[in-house]
């Protein structure tokens, strides 16, 4: 069984959420980037999600997507990602989900790609632009395709995430891109009883998380909470001043560590 | 017979969106499979096409220009149409489907602005609101469409990330409509994008090639040897070939070549693209090593987009069409013999296909023939075409 298995499940078993960070691979810098990861780590961050940029990614709100443009402009790209998920891997123990949109993979070649992701580490696969009617191509591989819901989905498509099996599904809270105003809140709980009432796979709910407040409200709901523009928010106002940004990213983290047990609202 | 039902044509096409789209699409497609087999829907179309657009576009032949380079060359007029393009037959039907499903408001991508105008006017003929992206190079160079579709009431919205081209413009229409799909209707303008997208295009534009057909047994009695047609997407160019694909036509599409083959320079995709997933379909496509999409360039701003529609490059595979390309110099030339032997200014994307039928010409035996579509008029780029001249004169 997978970490990113294990640790669902030890999650739904303690009833409270597991915590995601997306975070975008290389940037700022490589060095920089690497110390925010340990230092999401430190702040009790239990899966990540590393982003590779690409210059189209059209699942992406305008925030996520100025860390694509960035990144491109600088020459990054699949392959760039890959060598550092390698170093992640080596430098903390959280278990490492890549997410890239298809046009890069493809361009690689599915057999490749898949060689060199196990060979780095990579436990999990979020690919946006691969709806589950085309998510075969991903499996057989030793690596967790994450199939996507949207609170659009039909029940149709719901029972077809549902026949995935997968390590978790990951449900959209917005209508629409990443960093986006979440639902309102019922709105959100009601969206996440339909789904579980197709399916026992654990429920991760991102793309508009906007901080500890939100990670409380969902807790009791979903199996786990994905945090990233609210992450890209931080990277860029501390990033002139490096030295502080690991930092930022720890407390960060453990506020949502606290909003998870209940507690946000206390401290 | 294809798209299959997945939206394949061969290996090409498909849905490749995020999963929030897809309940979107299925009701598109659904509403289209039913509308398109409605007698009346089809009624309300042709009622439109033909008293609104003007239908059906004449077909001309162009004596002087046939004199001088040879052959028999003849224009199927969509520079005609209320709008100035092409693009009008396909606003208009996707227009009238969306207002069907209940939809109050329509996103459309420009690039040369022909396609912004064409949906504004058909938000504007049906009473539905309007948004047109356009990247913010685009609004320069195509100034004169960008006041016509605020005039005609559409909120024009400037993309300036990227290339700041229609490939943005594009991923920011994506954006929109996987916010607002509940109330909106993404009116895509080429021929690409997810199943339905490329189908419900090439349909619409097919009125091209049938009425094509009609006109030339009347005057010809048979079929013209050569049709050729631009392809940036290829919206034009599937609407004139499709009725023809079965038949003994030769059918040429030809991309624009730009300043050169080298990246960057040019958006001849399907000569130097490879396999890859754009705007939600597996096509061909310009990119890098390692699947960054490429930043194009041709001096018509709507033939500049790194990939290309689906059934193209089926098309393209199976051997039924060829590609060719000609470069911005060639393209110039092309409108200007136009403008000057026959007093018809092109669109600098159909002048490509001009262009190549001048080089054609000469080589054919007199009797045959050749239809250009000219998908577009040129007023929009005489500026954009005097520049290019001032700015080789002075390097001459």
């Amino acid at each position: 069984m997978s970490l990113i298995r294990k640790l669902m499940l030890h999650y739904q078993q303690e009833q409270k959420p597991a915590l995601i960070a997306f975070i975008m691979g290389l940037l700022p810098n490589e060095d920089l980037c690497l110390d925010c990861i340990k230092a999401l780590e430190q702040g009790g961050c239990d899966i990540l999600e590393l982003g590779v940029p690409f210059t189209d990614p059209l699942a992406d709100g305008e925030m996520i997507e100025r860390f694509h443009h960035r990144g491109t402009k600088q020459g990054l790209n699949l392959k760039r990602g890959l060598e550092f998920a390698h170093r992640v891997k080596n430098s903390c123990n959280m278990p490492l989900i890549l997410f890239t949109y298809y046009n890069p993979l493809y361009r690689m070649g599915l057999d490749k790609f898949m060689q060199e992701a196990r060979a780095a580490g990579i436990e999990g696969l979020i690919v946006p632009d691969l709806p589950l009617d085309e998510m075969y191509v991903l499996k057989g591989y030793g690596i967790e395709p994450i199939p996507m819901l949207a609170p659009s989905s039909t029940d149709e498509r719901v029972q077809m995430a549902a026949q995935q099996q997968a390590a978790f599904i990951y449900c959209v809270s917005v209508r629409g891109v990443t960093g986006m105003r979440s639902l309102p809140e019922q709105e959100i709980i009601d969206y996440l009883q339909r789904v579980r009432t197709d399916t026992r796979t654990p429920l991760a709910l991102g793309f508009g998380i906007s901080g500890p407040q939100q990670v409380e409200t969902f807790r009791d709901y979903a199996d786990a909470v994905v945090v990233g523009s609210y992450l890209a928010r931080i990277i860029e106002e501390y990033e002139a001043r490096p030295r502080l940004l690991p930092g930022q990213m720890e407390k960060a983290f453990s506020e949502l560590g606290k909003a998870r047990e209940g507690k946000h609202g206390s401290v | 017979m294809y798209p299959n039902e997945k939206g394949y044509y061969g290996r090409y096409g498909g849905r490749f969106v995020p999963e929030t789209l897809i309940p979107a699409l299925d009701k598109i497609e659904q509403a289209y499979r039913q509308l398109s087999v409605d007698p009346e829907f089809q009624e309300e179309i042709n009622y439109y096409l033909k008293h609104y657009v003007g239908r059906e576009s004449p077909l001309y032949l162009c004596q002087r220009l046939s004199r001088e380079f040879g052959a028999r060359i003849y224009l199927k007029r969509e520079d005609l149409n209320h709008t100035g393009s092409h693009k009008i037959n396909n606003t208009l039907g996707q227009a009238l489907l969306a207002k069907r499903m209940g939809k109050e408001r329509l996103i459309a991508e420009t690039g040369a602005g022909q396609h912004g105008v064409a949906t504004a006017t058909a938000a504007a003929v049906l009473g539905m609101k309007c948004t047109v992206y356009m990247g913010a190079r685009d609004m320069q160079r195509q100034r004169l469409n960008v006041f016509r579709m605020r005039m005609l009431g559409a909120e024009v919205k400037e993309v300036s990330k990227g290339s700041q081209t229609l490939k943005d413009a594009t991923n920011e229409a994506f954006r929109d409509f996987i916010q607002s799909f509940e109330y909106s209707h993404m009116l895509i303008g080429s021929a690409v994008g997810p199943h339905p997208y490329p189908m419900m295009v090439r349909d619409f534009q097919s009125v091209i090639g049938r009425e094509l057909k009609e006109q030339f047994k009347n005057l010809e009695g048979r079929l013209p040897s050569y049709i050729l047609a631009c392809v940036g997407g290829g919206s034009n160019a599937i609407g004139v070939f499709y009725p023809f694909l079965k038949e003994e036509v030769k059918l040429i599409g030809v991309e624009a070549g730009g300043r050169g083959i080298s990246p960057g320079e040019h958006c001849a995709t399907l000569a130097q693209g490879d396999d890859g997933i754009l705007h939600g379909a597996l096509s061909r496509l310009l990119q890098d090593e390692n699947g960054q999409i490429l930043d194009t360039h041709s001096i018509s701003a709507g033939l500049d987009y790194p990939g290309v529609g689906p059934e193209h490059t089926y098309l393209r595979e199976n051997g039924r069409v060829s590609y060719v390309n000609v470069s911005d110099e060639e393209a110039i030339n092309g409108f200007l013999k136009l403008s000057e032997y026959e007093g018809i200014i092109p669109a600098l994307e159909s002048a490509h296909a001009v262009a190549y039928a001048l080089k054609m010409a000469p080589e054919l035996p007199a009797e045959s023939s050749l239809v250009i579509n000219l998908s577009g008029r040129g007023d929009k780029d005489t500026e954009e075409v005097s520049r290019y001249l001032e700015e080789r004169q002075e390097v001459l």
